[in-house]
């Protein structure tokens, strides 16, 4: 500890280049961080997302809805513990560019409050309140926000989907707020899907998919493999999958991308570490007759080196500091395009020791060298 | 400028003395360089693979404001109109080379950890070999039409399970053979998958097709095409270049790739310029008696700025080549595949050259702080210090 001050004025000697080398770590620190952040964040987050929930679409993209029927069918599938569905008519406000997309959902059915609350989460309170409304809506608080709306609104929506009046004005009242946490969800509400079916004129009685609860997560392969052979053949073949094979798929189209980012950290280091030892080097150059007075003062060859190492280390792992958090107040806004990303703590913790050896190492071969200082010799200037 | 030249001269002639500070220069500039060249080369080589078989006598019809097939629909009726338009080849049969195209996305597995990955289904009317004399087949037969048959890209079948000539694939509710596995000609990173318009038509009960290829008896009939088109508005559909269409379908992917380039590229020069400024002002630093004394003697501080700034331009120079070449040596032609599109990746002259105006303007700002410190180094305070 009472070395702490001559430890601060090593590091104050040449203020400009302190601040410099800090202000480089940080930069490159900072690209590690996102990058890593990115890679390791999008890993965790598919790790998160739930295996034993299945989402069942039609098998082919663009074929007309499924219909509701299969849900007694899929319910009497093993494995499967609890089903539940949806479909949407895309409406707009007003004006014909504010859009907004109706969810229909099976008000009557508990399991929306506990299917998928990272995405979508809604309280017992305004579920109910939506089962008691036939026309009623929940809204989400950013739409509230855009448009005004508050409970007891009546929202009229003009769609594409037409009523059994061949109108296409739509009528809801809004009932509830549901919290939504995806990217753009903005612009969706939730109402019954009894009122927009049996007001609708087409695709009567079908559903855009019905989501699964699987019984076990480990097997919830399985069972939706279970449910496309059950559907084979039929004249609406269904494609079941996981969230989390959703997810990994997803994944899948980045794919190399993982390669890429571990060339850039790499050649970022490699640079970082030689331009820092250099200067270090430079450094100790420069501070020959100092260290050697040091010496003659009884300071040990180890404790200059533990007193290089120290110095060396506390601009790195500061630089280091500032680079991830800049990284972590940057990383919402260049991960926008992925929900549910946050900066994994094992990233920052990978960095600060990373800093650490970055410092260890370019700070070896001066640390070395001012170790085996011969005091008379650099005292007297050779 | 005699003293200017002079003073570089001795700059250059110090350098065997400062090998690690020039080094560092090097080094960090060659790094920042090399990581914007090799990402730059992943939009050129899409790019390329994109491109790599369009003809300027081939054209794209879709319907209109659609961006591309998916969005996509024409009836049946109107594809049958599009043959009769003037401008277009007709093969040895003497029949109008119009490939009237449906698709459909079904799903497939990855051959090695059984994901399941969409693909699209492309059911193709009969001209496609006179439309596309690249398609080569490698193994097995063409399609036949009235039969569930179905032709992959050898990418298809590397990447995909049951895409190998003789595999059976089932799809709503009917066994479908894999009848010929083919390449296409320099392009061809996607995975392509054909079968007969009309069978895949009463598959996937569809009764529009999404897109139509036709070729052109000389590029320059394109404008009689558009004007025969334009001048039929309740055919509902537009005609590109086939170079404009594809060029539409691989700007998304191009505009992400070059911002995740320059993004990064940018962060790195940022951390290349700061240790070049660091390293040059050692490099002044010490030579602070020097450069005193050469004032003393009359040099002008304007000869010293400009002196400093060459050596970093001339230090981040070779860093720069040495970057570009590192990217040449080690990625160009190497096979990436982000986004489920593969491609090459090409490191071409223009990034290259890119790469190295990138590395004079780190050089540039990385010396412009240390040149002024040397030039104001006070003559009096520095000379008294030997």
């Amino acid at each position: 500890m009472k070395f702490l001050p001559l430890i601060w004025s090593g590091i104050w000697r040449k203020p400009g280049r302190t601040i410099l080398i800090v202000l480089q770590v940080s930069v490159a620190f900072a690209l590690f961080g996102i990058l890593q952040g990115m890679k390791t964040g999008v890993e965790e987050a598919i790790a998160r997302t739930r295996a034993d929930l299945l989402m069942v679409f039609p098998n082919v993209f663009g074929e007309p809805p499924l219909p509701v029927a299969y849900r007694d069918r899929i319910v009497a599938i093993p494995g499967v513990k609890a089903v539940t569905y949806a479909d949407g008519i895309l409406g707009t406000y007003q004006k014909p560019d504010q859009p907004v997309f109706v969810l229909g959902i099976e008000a009557t059915n508990d399991l929306w409050l506990t299917l998928i609350p990272e995405i979508f989460k809604v309280e017992q309170r305004d579920l109910e309140a939506l089962r008691k409304t036939r026309t009623g809506v929940l809204i989400s608080e950013e739409i509230a926000k855009q448009y005004g709306w508050k409970i007891g609104d009546r929202i009229p929506l003009t769609s594409a989907t037409l009523q059994r009046d061949g109108s296409g004005n739509w009528v809801f009242d809004v009932v509830g707020i549901f919290l939504a946490h995806e990217p753009g969800a903005g612009g969706y509400i939730v109402a019954n899907y009894t009122y927009l079916d049996e007001s609708r004129v087409a695709n009567k009685g079908t559903v855009r998919n019905f989501y699964v609860v699987a019984t076990d997560a480990g097997r919830a392969q399985a069972t939706a493999e279970a449910i496309d052979r059950a559907f084979a053949n039929s004249p609406s073949e269904t494609n079941t999958n996981s969230l989390r094979e959703n997810a990994q798929q997803g994944m899948q189209r980045i794919g190399d991308l993982n390669f890429l980012i571990r060339s850039i950290v790499s050649a970022v280091f490699a640079a970082l570490l030689f331009s820092t030892g250099t200067l270090l080097m430079q450094s100790i150059r420069e501070r020959t007759a100092e260290l050697a007075l040091l010496k003659t003062l009884g300071f040990t060859g180890r404790g200059i080196v533990l007193l290089i190492f120290t110095e060396t280390a506390l601009v790195c792992v500061t630089g280091a500091l500032i680079g991830l958090a800049l990284a972590t107040t940057a990383f919402p806004y260049t991960a926008k395009w992925i929900p549910g990303l946050r900066m994994p703590s094992i990233v920052i913790a990978t960095g600060v020791i990373a800093s650490a050896l970055v410092a260890l190492i370019s700070a070896a071969l001066p640390a070395r060298r001012a170790a085996r200082l011969r005091v008379v010799d650099a005292l007297a200037g050779r | 400028m005699k003293q200017y030249m002079a003073l570089v001269y001795m700059n250059l002639a110090g350098i065997p003395g400062r090998l690690g500070l020039v080094a560092t220069i090097l080094i960090g500039v060659g790094c920042a360089v090399g990581v914007l060249v090799s990402m730059l080369a992943m939009g050129v080589g899409a790019q390329r693979e994109a491109m790599g078989n369009v003809r300027p006598d081939r054209a794209v019809v879709l319907s209109v404001g659609a961006q591309g097939p998916q969005q996509s629909s024409i009836a049946k009726n109107v594809a049958a109109q599009i043959q009769d338009l003037p401008g277009i080849r007709r093969n040895a049969d003497g029949k109008p080379i119009v490939v009237s195209e449906v698709l459909a996305f079904v799903q497939a597995r990855d051959r090695l950890t059984g994901i399941k990955i969409g693909f699209a289904l492309a059911g193709a009317t009969p001209p496609l070999t006179d439309y596309m004399p690249e398609l080569h087949l490698t193994s097995g037969r063409m399609f036949k039409p009235g039969l569930r048959e179905l032709i992959a890209s050898n990418v298809c079948a590397q990447k995909y399970a049951d895409f190998v000539t003789g595999d059976k694939r089932t799809m709503r509710g009917g066994d479908w053979q894999v009848v010929g596995n083919f390449d296409i000609g320099k392009g061809g990173g996607t995975c392509v998958v054909f079968g007969d318009a009309d069978v895949v038509l009463n598959s996937f009960s569809r009764n529009t097709y999404n897109v139509v290829y036709l070729m052109l008896e000389s590029p320059d009939r394109f404008t009689a095409l558009k004007a025969a088109i334009d001048a039929n508005p309740s055919m509902h559909v537009a005609v590109k270049h086939e170079a404009e269409a594809t060029e539409d379908s691989v700007k998304q992917l191009n505009g992400i790739l070059n911002f995740i380039s320059y993004f990064v590229g940018g962060i790195m020069g940022i951390a290349a310029t700061l240790g070049a400024a660091n390293s040059l002002y050692a490099v002044v630093d010490g030579r602070r008696r020097e450069l005193a004394t050469l004032r003393a003697l009359g040099f002008r501080g304007g000869a010293v700025v400009a002196s400093v700034l060459t050596e970093s331009i001339l230090l981040a120079l070779p860093g720069a080549l040495l970057g570009a070449g590192l990217a040449w040596i080690l990625f160009n032609g190497l096979t990436a595949s982000p986004f489920g599109f593969t491609f090459h990746l090409a490191v071409t002259a223009p990034i290259a050259l890119t790469g190295i105006i990138w590395a004079l303007v780190m050089g540039l700002i990385g010396g412009f702080l240390p040149a002024i410190r040397a030039a104001r180094v006070p003559v009096t305070t520095a000379l008294r210090a030997i």
